[in-house]
């Protein structure tokens, strides 16, 4: 055992996680900006510019603003849902592991699990779009904003797969009312909306590159809600595992 | 099942230290306003216990309490003196089967029976799971995905799982299901072994006869209370030697009816559409006299049917005594 993690539990997870059909899945969708980049390079020629253009609305729109919640309540919801569902969540309970280091290794899998299938969602379509276009600090910026992003997501949905039967449900409904719509329509709503934190983390590492959007709240706000979003939703997911009794959900 | 992979001695059981020891202080456990155990005392120690009882007589309740897994809502379970919920070191003397089939089933059989070694942090997981393995006769499938297994080798790869830390406790609830008379000789026999090793195995079932030849002591709940304990024979006799009621059709219900209530054995007769209903307090002696006071009344038998011999109706039996 590794610190606060359990190797045992976190090799159980990414097997469980990534299942045959899923790993299929995760492959597919990691590749959808790729498809995305070779469909506007097989137009007529492009120029510079318009291909920074292109590169920027790619990573903010489809890879921050879509795949990278989508990839994180997949992952999130499944590490402890599948458990529940099935009852197998049992052979990890009868064991001399904390409850809270089993919350500790799946969230750690969920996490690094989200951030490897983004991985060729950035890097892929900026090798196809050439450095000269895009310059290295586009796809770096973006990665790290990625890598934060899966952290706070990730939390989220680990409390919500411990805590409900229809947790991707719940994740995917969260996803649709704050991430797309509330977070863009009202301007209040975006000091919760971890698509902000990212484009502002993603706007502070890449200061100075032209045509960056940042995100419009300050890195004061993602600094203490992402703190509080870490700690709140890990601390109740483990106050959620601590107190569980089998009858509750099996 | 080899004699030269036979089960070592139950860890968490101190050699020359007193034994392992489960308590159950006036336990109960409710959920919302449903009794699921009520008031249940009782000691378990080293051998092999059978908790029986009709399907939500709160047997798993037990055993999920026992386990930690279930806080009481009243009284207090001990495991030497610890209360397991909320301690996972507890688990390091604990091995628990479930009754629901479920296992991974992405893993091969290998592989659970590693994850759990490694869970238990086995200084020889590779050693302990290829040792467990052997015990439940799986080695020829251990490769092979879960997923793939029938209905008796996931039981047995489940048993493989609670077993590779030798455990001081064993709790199996409904074990026996899915597996063929061979595989059951086996089990009971790897359970036998255990308990000669000083372990203490807590077994679930709804089949008294599961537990001939097996258990020590019987714990019989109904309703959520001990309704019984004892010896297994006494607990068989018990189920035996109550009153039994029989509906009998003849020829001539009305005479045969006359004929019967001579007998020392029954103690009612009463007379309906259906036929005689019957009750005896020997079961045995009066399905022996029988054909031969109907004879004797010269009528014919059509039809006898015991008429109480649901496993409710034994159970329930032993809650009125």
């Amino acid at each position: 055992m590794i610190g606060a993690v359990d190797r045992t539990v976190m090799w159980l997870t990414f097997r469980q996680l990534f299942v045959r059909r899923r790993l299929v899945a995760a492959v597919l969708f990691s590749l959808v900006p790729l498809v995305i980049t070779l469909i506007f390079r097989a137009g007529h020629e492009r120029t510079s510019q318009e291909t920074l253009r292109f590169a920027l609305m790619l990573y903010r729109e489809i890879a921050v603003g879509t795949l990278l919640p989508l990839a994180a309540v997949v992952f999130g919801t499944a590490a402890f849902g599948g458990e529940f569902e099935e009852g197998t969540i049992v052979y990890l309970l009868v064991k001399p592991v904390a409850r809270w280091r089993v919350v500790a290794s799946k969230y750690v899998v969920a996490a690094l699990s989200t951030t490897l299938v983004m991985a060729p969602a950035v890097a892929l379509p900026w090798l196809v779009l050439g450095g000269g276009a895009v310059p290295p600090t586009v796809p770096v910026a973006y990665a790290a904003g990625i890598g934060a992003g899966a952290l706070l997501y990730c939390a989220l949905f680990i409390l919500m797969g411990i805590s409900s039967k229809r947790a991707l449900v719940l994740g995917l409904l969260y996803i649709v009312a704050l991430e797309f719509v509330m977070s863009r329509q009202v301007a209040g709503v975006r000091s919760l909306s971890i698509r902000e934190f990212v484009l502002t983390i993603v706007g502070k590492l890449g200061e100075g590159q032209p045509g960056l959007v940042a995100g419009t709240v300050t890195m004061d706000t993602v600094w203490t809600m992402g703190a509080l979003i870490l700690a709140g939703s890990l601390g109740l997911a483990i106050h959620r595992l601590r107190t569980f009794e089998l009858a509750e959900r099996l | 099942m080899s004699a030269a992979s036979a089960p070592a001695p139950a860890e968490g059981a101190a050699p020359g230290g007193p034994p392992t020891r489960i308590e159950l202080r006036n336990v109960s456990r409710w959920y919302g306003n449903v009794v699921a155990v009520n008031a249940v005392t009782c000691e378990i120690g080293p051998g092999i216990t059978g908790l029986l009882g009709p399907n939500g007589a709160g047997k798993s309740t037990v055993l999920h309490l026992v386990a930690g897994l279930l806080h009481p809502s009243g009284g207090a379970v001990l495991i030497d003196g610890i209360r397991p919920a909320g301690d996972p070191r507890v688990y390091r003397k604990i091995g628990l089967v479930p009754e629901r089939e479920a296992v991974q089933p992405f893993l091969t059989g290998r592989e659970f029976v590693f994850m759990n070694a490694r869970l238990q942090d086995l200084a020889g997981a590779e050693h302990a799971t290829a040792r467990a393995i052997s015990l439940v006769d799986l080695e020829d499938a251990q490769d092979r995905a879960i997923g793939t297994y029938s209905k008796g080798m996931r039981q047995r790869i489940k048993i493989a799982g609670a077993l590779v830390h030798e455990p001081a406790i064993l709790l199996l609830d409904e074990p026996f299901n899915g597996m063929d008379p061979r595989q059951r000789l086996q089990m009971m026999e790897l359970l036998r072994t255990l308990a000669a090793g000083g372990a203490v195995v807590l077994i679930s079932t709804h089949i008294l006869e599961e537990l001939n030849d097996l258990a020590t002591n019987v714990l019989v709940m109904v309703e959520g209370r001990l309704a019984a304990s004892g010896h297994y024979r006494e607990i068989r006799k018990l189920m035996t030697d109550r009153p039994h009621t029989f509906t009998v059709r003849s020829a001539d219900d009305r005479r045969l009816a006359a004929s019967l209530l001579a007998l020392p054995s029954v103690f009612s007769v009463e007379l309906s559409e259906a036929g005689v209903s019957i009750r005896t307090s020997d079961r045995g002696a009066f399905t022996r006299a029988l054909p031969k006071v109907a004879r004797d009344a010269a009528t014919t038998l059509y039809e006898v049917l015991p008429t109480d011999e649901s496993l409710e109706s034994v159970f329930a039996y032993l809650v009125q005594r």
